[in-house]
């Protein structure tokens, strides 16, 4: 799939913190609400001059094609963040995109189950497929898990049960939900399931995707890892974002990615 | 109506506008950003015999006004890029340059002969000065290697040659010299220049290759003196300009220094379209100044 490397200007529509230091950033950019699905990124400026220099990739987490909307969750880490935060209504922001090579590719199989697994600002495109698959069949099976170290980090539970999808919390320090990790839960999750068609979906921090990697290679179920590594064109073109695959070949994350099968990938 | 159109060595460009090398791909990653045929010329990502697999990562680190760069020149070797990347290329009608890379005269040799054979190349532009390889600089440092390097790739091929210099040197003349002596058609100017960055807290260098190449605008003041410097040297031989370009201002700021083409290169993974933006801001330039041809402001600076 070629990627649509499109510069915009668009305006931005509101811009809310939504827990301490994380935001959702929405803007008007119906060429990207047409084109953007789950697991496509955002790359994105807030640069006075050259500083910062480059761009910075973001999720996206909401789509409205209909108002021509889309928005990003961020959290507050480095200068083009801390620009984000400050853009309020009506200024603009500058984004390339949609991007991404390979992106999640929906489980079809009859009767799937979509279990998401995401943690910190991993789970905001997971928001998304879960969105755009209940959009398409709203009898749609989704379990999502949400991990985070502590409760006052763990984000989208509310959107989540708005949307229908009741998130099983795990939080490291028992501070809400389930103590443990993501795995914890998502071996729980696991065995409810049972034989029935299952597909992971998997966004987070490296670590963590490492290990849901693990454990869907050893129960044997499809898993789909969405890879973070820097991304500083976010094309195709810097060769800077590369991925080192179990069968020996570096690939692009950016636009042979981001999403990669969990055993395509050498940790 | 202006003439914006110059010439290197064989080619004729529409418009003084080239891609980096390395900053642009093999073109169908950006052919959708923007019309391949806007450009003056494509200049696509180092080519060596075998394919490589590059350095580990972090590859790439912002820096002050700029990025420092240490891919280690990963491709897919010739046979990939002539079987995969060129009948892409070839349906398009602007000049195609490929840079190329090796350890030794005979790969360069080997490259230039596979590549002339192959039809749809137009130009070849010689990397004797990546900084992040091993080996990477020898020829650009010895005027007398890289005139022997040059030499053999004359008599291997017809194609138009431009050799690229590395400002990692301390007489970047001597070494534009032996290769226009040595029969190289154009020179470009300037490869990266080498440089580090460190993680204070960590205490480690932010680079996993510890060192690499500096773009962006940081380096244009020292890319236009260099530029400006070989043409005052050498000023038959055309010069392909680069090193922080951005806008056209940039562009032709390099353009009276003497340079006679230009390349975009970091300023693409910011703006997928500078390159073609940064053509149409020179041919606005030429009107509202009532110029006529662009070649009118090549080296016309004065003091």
């Amino acid at each position: 799939m070629p990627v649509s490397a499109q510069q915009y200007l668009v305006p931005v529509i509101s811009n809310d913190e939504i827990i301490a230091d994380h935001r959702v950033l929405t803007c008007y950019a119906p060429e990207v609400a047409a084109l953007a699905r789950p697991g496509h990124f955002l790359n994105v400026s807030v640069g006075d001059g050259y500083d910062p220099f480059l761009r910075k990739p973001f999720s996206i987490y909401t789509v409205n094609r209909e108002r021509g909307e889309i928005s990003m969750l961020f959290s507050i880490v480095g200068a083009t963040t801390r620009g984000m935060a400050k853009k309020r209504a009506g200024d603009e922001i500058d984004l390339v995109g949609p991007l991404g090579g390979k992106i999640f590719q929906p489980d079809t199989r009859e009767g799937a189950t979509h279990v998401m697994v995401g943690g910190g600002y991993g789970v905001p495109p997971l928001v998304f497929l879960s969105k755009e698959l209940l959009s398409a069949a709203a009898s749609t099976n989704i379990e999502f898990i949400i991990g985070a170290r502590h409760k006052d980090l763990l984000l989208c539970e509310a959107e989540l049960a708005e949307a229908g999808v009741t998130a099983r919390m795990t939080t490291e320090d028992g501070s809400h939900g389930m103590r443990g990790r993501v795995t914890d839960a998502l071996r729980v999750v696991l065995a409810e399931l049972g034989a029935s068609p299952v597909t992971v979906y998997c966004c987070g921090p490296t670590p963590m995707m490492h290990a849901v990697s693990d454990l869907c290679l050893e129960v044997d179920v499809p898993c789909q890892l969405s890879v973070e590594v820097g991304m500083p064109c976010g094309m195709g073109v810097c060769m800077a974002c590369v991925v080192d695959l179990a069968d020996g070949r570096r690939v692009r994350c950016c636009t042979d990615g981001p999403v990669f099968a969990a055993g395509e990938v050498k940790w | 109506m202006v003439n914006t159109s110059v010439k290197i060595g064989k080619l004729t460009l529409r418009n003084p506008v080239m891609t980096g090398s390395g900053t642009f791909g093999f073109g169908s990653e950006m052919s959708e950003a923007l019309d391949l045929n806007a450009l003056g010329a494509c200049v696509v990502k180092s080519t060596s015999r075998e394919p490589r697999l590059g350095n580990p990562t972090p590859r790439i680190v912002e820096t002050s006004s700029g990025i420092l760069n240490a891919i280690g020149l990963q491709n897919g070797g010739i046979d990939n890029f002539i079987n995969e990347k060129l009948p892409f290329l070839r349906e398009y009608d602007v000049p195609i340059i490929v840079n190329l890379v090796g350890y030794e005269v005979a790969d360069y040799v080997y490259l230039a002969e596979r590549l002339t054979e192959a039809g749809g190349v137009h130009a070849l532009e010689i990397n004797i000065s990546c900084p992040n390889v091993k080996h990477g600089c020898d020829f650009a440092v010895d005027p007398k290697l890289t005139f022997e390097l040059i030499t053999a790739l004359r008599k291997a091929t017809d194609l138009t040659l431009i050799t690229k210099l590395s400002p990692n040197v301390t007489d970047v003349v001597s070494v534009g010299r032996a290769a226009a002596d040595a029969g190289s058609d154009a020179l470009s100017l300037i490869n990266t220049l080498l440089g580090t960055a460190i993680d204070i807290r960590k205490r480690k260098f932010r680079l996993a290759n510890v060192t690499g190449g500096l773009s962006g605008p940081a380096i244009k003041p020292v890319a236009l003196r260099m530029v400006w410097q070989v043409h005052q040297a050498l000023p038959n031989i055309p010069l392909v300009g680069m090193g922080g370009i951005v806008t056209a201002h940039d562009a032709i700021e390099f353009l009276l220094a003497g340079a006679t083409a230009i390349a975009v290169g970091t300023a693409t993974f910011i703006n997928p379209t500078a390159a073609i933006d940064v053509a149409a801001g020179i041919e606005k330039f030429l009107e509202e100044q009532g110029i006529e041809d662009v070649n009118e402001l090549i080296g016309a600076v004065t003091r």
